[in-house]
């Protein structure tokens, strides 16, 4: 037996050498390359005479043409009672055609025309997003503007959106990943727009009386705004939607105050049994609110802790020296209001414990001990030389810059990107990560089943059942 | 009526029928392909839009390489890609690779211990875990942590990744086109002297990646049942994850004479498509990959699936709402009936204009979802064609079942409309279009047709023929394939508390 073993030994270390070829340098040892010449790509704005306002940039490489849109409101603006208002009007919008077209004929037509116009509803925006080829520019862009202006919203369209959302209500809890997410986002967010849930019962008390007035507030001219982008120059982009939207007419709008988000995390552990295999977890509490000054600190700080793939500390450690997890990933992220910090994880059931009180650990050292010279410096240099990525995709620029400015940033956010980035140090971290994480705080959700893990849950704290079951089954209450 | 219908198609037929050939031509004017006498083959896809390229590369080897007792290695090995070479990884290649041996070793007596089930000797397992644990831990001095994700992460590369299919393996990355020799340096690399380091926690990793992709994951796991059982004897039957036992029990040894059998530049194509002028980088990818030692052909799948002689049922229980998965096995590309299959596909489900999900999803509402895919899972072997679909409470999978049964039931005696066949058309030529929109998904749809047929050409060869299939063709696909002997049916059922 022991020869036996010294033979395979033997074996192995000869096939781990005889395979190696030629030895080559390593990376580090190829000359710096000549800087990239590239300067980021900046859409033209202009405004329509009703008030539409436009980014424009022109790209001849293909015959297509995109024309996305964003108009203010969305969930944060529905009533609690009514919430799936927002989205109902944005599915609706479209499936339930126009005073001219009903919506299957307008789908079989754009279909033929292998073109798209969809329209969706968000938290703070809703949208519209359009792609055709270029020979059908002039029709696509007439039903593009006659769904925005005149929807019908006609009613069994209303009735078949409800019932395709109560399926996916009753189908949401079916994988543990998603369900621990929304239980998180509940706990975290309590009964606002980002924390609760649509139900059948809010759908219920919508009526097309509500879909029509959520229409007639927030699509006017003055609070929509287009990107565009393809093959047409500026001028038949501007010729194309005066016509389009020409005798449509509205004002900006203003939109009421959203109450301000108040943390309610308080440490707990939040348990939630689900015959699974795996521990699934997230925690964290609110985060932060956007465009403020920390932000590019924190977009360092995520990229090493947990947002940059396997270069970050949590996936290194969790997944890749422990082994276990398939995927670990967070950081404290913005939102228009607080956002949040969260970190989500499914976990090897038999270690989930001892790998979320690790996560905590790994919290407290960054709140301890400045990031390392080198981790900084990767980041870096990570973040700089990617920075292109952001540019490469002609279809996206008008879009990005749009959301950017619809977000309240700098218009030369861009622009000092990069400048502000150098700028970033392992004292800014270490403050961002005081300021923006508490441990005491923070909530753990964990959906799997107990008897599985390697220590009780009470050890990471005080714990709290949740019926998944019954919280499911609630959801479809009629 | 029909006739008029006909006027109309040819009208709009003119214009498309001219798109296409442009479309040929751009991408003729776009492609360069080299082959290297080792037989890789490189091409590139140019596009000067931004100072930017993506590479993909490509190895001919799947989950359909497997046998039982392996099934996963293609895929864990694909893992084991990324763990570095005697100079990527490690701060000392002569230090390590002496405990990297020795754990080796350890390692594959544990595994070999362990599958003797409860007869394994408890304390030797201890043991070996703990010789395991201590020589980790003396490796691990010795180890730079996932450096080619350092290095690529530094200079600003993004979407370092890797995939596995059925048929393929393959492996992406997107970077500044003044890296193009950093590329060609790390990959030839890694491709000439992979180190597989840290195998054993690697493989607990993937068995995570089981657990979180498919064993909680109710579509997945009623899939994995459906596929058992719509091939009997052909490896497309097992997934690609590899069943849990396989992937508790691999070795390092086998991953290794798996790698070593099909990780050849001869069964290799690598794809660059951007910012990259073929002419400069040529000579660079002779530099870099002009030494990597040609192997053997691979060895090729020997079993065929017997023809189905019966429909076949299986059920899958769980605490989750009900699925239906329905297939028909069907041949591979280039067959002229797997291009009928595939607009069969399109009709059936592709938009909301498509006839299931009118008649289903809108108008009886008896579905919350149906799609119908004409190459599942593969295309290297002769396949299937699968619909999927969710009924929409409080329907059955039954229900469902028996309306779909009848609109393929249709197909075989009704002339599907010209204005449908052109829908399919038109869609098809803009797809591919768009395809060209990112330099990565056009590298992968090049990669994939010279890897998987031998011409990236026949990429083009596959539009015509799907434009060219006719209602008759339709009809008759329809009759010979949508049978009850050549239908397996799985369904997910919701278990009772």
């Amino acid at each position: 037996m022991k020869a036996i073993r010294l033979l395979l030994i033997l074996a192995v270390l000869v096939s781990v050498v005889a395979s190696f070829g030629l030895a080559q340098k390593h990376p580090r040892e190829l000359a710096e390359p000549a800087p990239l010449a590239f300067k980021p790509v900046k859409p033209v704005e202009f405004t329509l005479a009703n008030g539409i306002t436009v980014f424009f940039l022109e790209d001849r490489e293909l015959p297509l043409v995109t024309i996305n849109g964003f108009l203010r409101g969305g969930s944060l603006y529905e009533p609690q009672e009514k919430a799936g208002l927002a989205g109902l009007v944005g599915t609706v919008l479209r499936s339930g055609g126009t005073a001219l077209m009903n919506g299957d004929a307008m789908d079989a037509e754009l279909e033929f025309l292998a073109a798209t116009v969809e329209t969706g509803g968000g938290t703070e925006f809703m949208t519209v997003s359009t792609n055709c080829l270029k020979k059908d520019l002039t029709r696509v862009t007439e039903i593009l503007a006659s769904v925005l202006r005149s929807p019908a919203f006609a009613q069994e369209k209303i009735d078949l959106a409800k019932n395709q959302m109560k399926e996916g209500i009753r189908r949401r809890w079916d994988q543990p990943a998603q369900g621990a997410g929304m239980l998180f986002a509940e706990q975290v967010y309590g009964e606002t727009a980002y924390g609760r849930r649509v139900t059948y019962k809010t759908l219920n008390a919508i009526t097309r009386d509500n879909l029509i007035a959520f229409h007639k507030k927030h699509y006017v001219p003055g609070n929509l705004f287009l990107a565009v982008s393809g093959d047409l120059s500026k001028e038949e982009a501007n010729a194309l939607l005066t016509k389009a939207f020409d005798g449509w007419k509205g004002e900006k709008i203003d939109l009421p105050d959203v109450p301000s988000l108040t943390e309610k995390s308080d440490g707990t552990v939040y348990y939630a049994y689900k015959e699974t295999p795996q521990a699934n977890v997230v925690l964290g509490h609110l985060g932060v609110r956007r465009n403020n000054p920390d932000e590019i600190t924190l977009e360092v700080m995520n990229d090493i802790f947990g947002g940059g793939g396997f270069t970050a500390r949590l996936m290194k450690e969790i997944r890749s020296n422990r082994g276990l997890t398939y995927g670990i990933y967070g950081g404290v992220f913005e939102g228009k209001d607080r956002g949040v910090f969260r970190i989500a994880s499914q976990l090897k059931a038999d270690k989930s414990v001892e790998a979320v009180a690790l996560v905590k650990e790994m919290i407290k050292d960054l709140q301890t001990n400045p990031v390392t010279e080198e981790e900084l410096a990767l980041s870096k240099k990570s973040l700089a030389n990617s920075f292109v990525f952001r540019f490469d995709a002609k279809e996206r620029i008008p879009g990005m810059y749009l959301q950017m400015k619809l977000e309240g940033y700098p218009v030369d956010y861009y622009d000092t990107y990069l400048e502000r980035l150098k700028k970033v140090t392992r004292e800014d971290i270490l403050a961002a990560a005081k300021k923006y994480m508490d441990l005491e705080k923070m909530i753990v959700v964990v959906v799997g089943d107990e008897k599985k893990f390697d220590k009780p849950l009470t050890t990471l704290g005080a714990v709290k059942a949740i019926d998944y079951q019954k919280v499911a089954e609630a959801d479809r209450a009629e | 009526m029909l006739q008029l219908r006909r006027v109309i198609t040819i009208w709009i037929l003119a214009p498309a029928c001219l798109a296409s050939a442009a479309l040929a031509q751009s991408l003729e004017d776009r492609v360069t392909v080299h082959r290297m006498k080792n037989g890789l083959t490189v091409i590139f896809a140019e596009r000067h839009s931004a100072p930017t390229f993506s590479a993909i590369y490509g190895f001919k080897v799947g989950a359909v390489d497997e046998v039982a007792g392996i099934t996963g290695t293609a895929h864990l090995f694909e893992h084991m890609a990324f763990k570095g070479t005697p100079k990527i990884g490690t701060s000392d290649f002569e230090q390590e690779k002496t405990i990297l041996a020795q754990s080796n070793a350890v390692g594959r007596a544990l595994s070999l211990e362990l599958l003797k089930g409860d007869v394994a000797d408890q304390v030797k397992v201890k043991s070996l875990k703990e010789q395991l644990l201590a020589l980790d831990k003396e490796q691990k001095k010795f180890i730079v942590k996932d450096e080619i994700d350092v290095i690529y992460s530094g200079a600003g590369g993004v979407g370092l990744n890797a995939s596995t299919g059925n048929d393929a393996t393959q492996y992406y990355i997107s970077l500044p086109s003044n890296r193009f020799e950093l590329f060609c340096l790390v990959e030839s690399e890694r491709l000439k002297n992979a180190v597989l380091r840290e195998f054993y926690t690697e493989r607990t990793v993937v068995q995570e990646e089981r657990k979180q992709t498919t064993e909680a994951n109710p579509a997945r796991m009623l899939y994995e049942s459906f596929m058992g059982a719509a091939f009997l004897a052909h490896p497309y039957g097992h997934p690609v994850i590899g069943w849990a036992s396989d992937i508790n029990s691999v070795t390092l040894e086998e991953a290794t004479a798996f790698k070593k059998k099909y990780y050849t530049p001869n069964n290799c194509v690598i794809t660059i498509a951007g910012d990259i002028t073929p002419a400069k980088a040529i000579p660079m990818m002779e530099k870099y990959f002009g030494d990597w030692t040609a192997g053997d052909p691979p060895p090729v799948v020997r079993t065929t699936e017997p023809k189905q002689l019966g429909e076949r049922r299986v059920k899958y229980e769980a605490q989750a709402e009900p699925q239906i998965i329905m297939g028909f096995h069907k041949p591979a590309f280039p067959s002229r009936d797997d291009a009928v299959m595939t607009v069969i596909a399109t009709l059936l489900t592709s938009g909301r204009s498509s006839i299931l999900y009118t008649d289903l999803i809108k108008q009886k509402q008896m579905a919350a979802s149906v799609n119908a895919m004409a190459g599942i899972p593969g295309a290297r072997y002769d396949n299937m064609f699968v619909l999927t679909a969710a009924p929409r409470h409080p329907n059955t999978n039954e229900q469902l079942e028996k309306a779909i049964l009848a609109h393929l039931d249709t197909l075989k005696t009704r002339p599907v409309d010209a204005k449908d066949l052109q829908k399919v058309k038109n869609n098809l030529e803009a797809s591919q279009i768009r395809a060209m929109r990112s330099n990565m998904g056009l590298a992968m749809t090049l990669m994939r047709y010279q890897l998987l047929f031998g011409d990236w050409k026949l990429y083009l060869t596959m539009k015509d023929m799907v434009a060219s299939v006719t209602p008759q063709e339709i009809m008759e696909a329809a009759q010979k394939y949508f049978t009850p002997e050549n239908m397996t049916v799985g369904t997910l059922i919701k278990k009772s508390k």
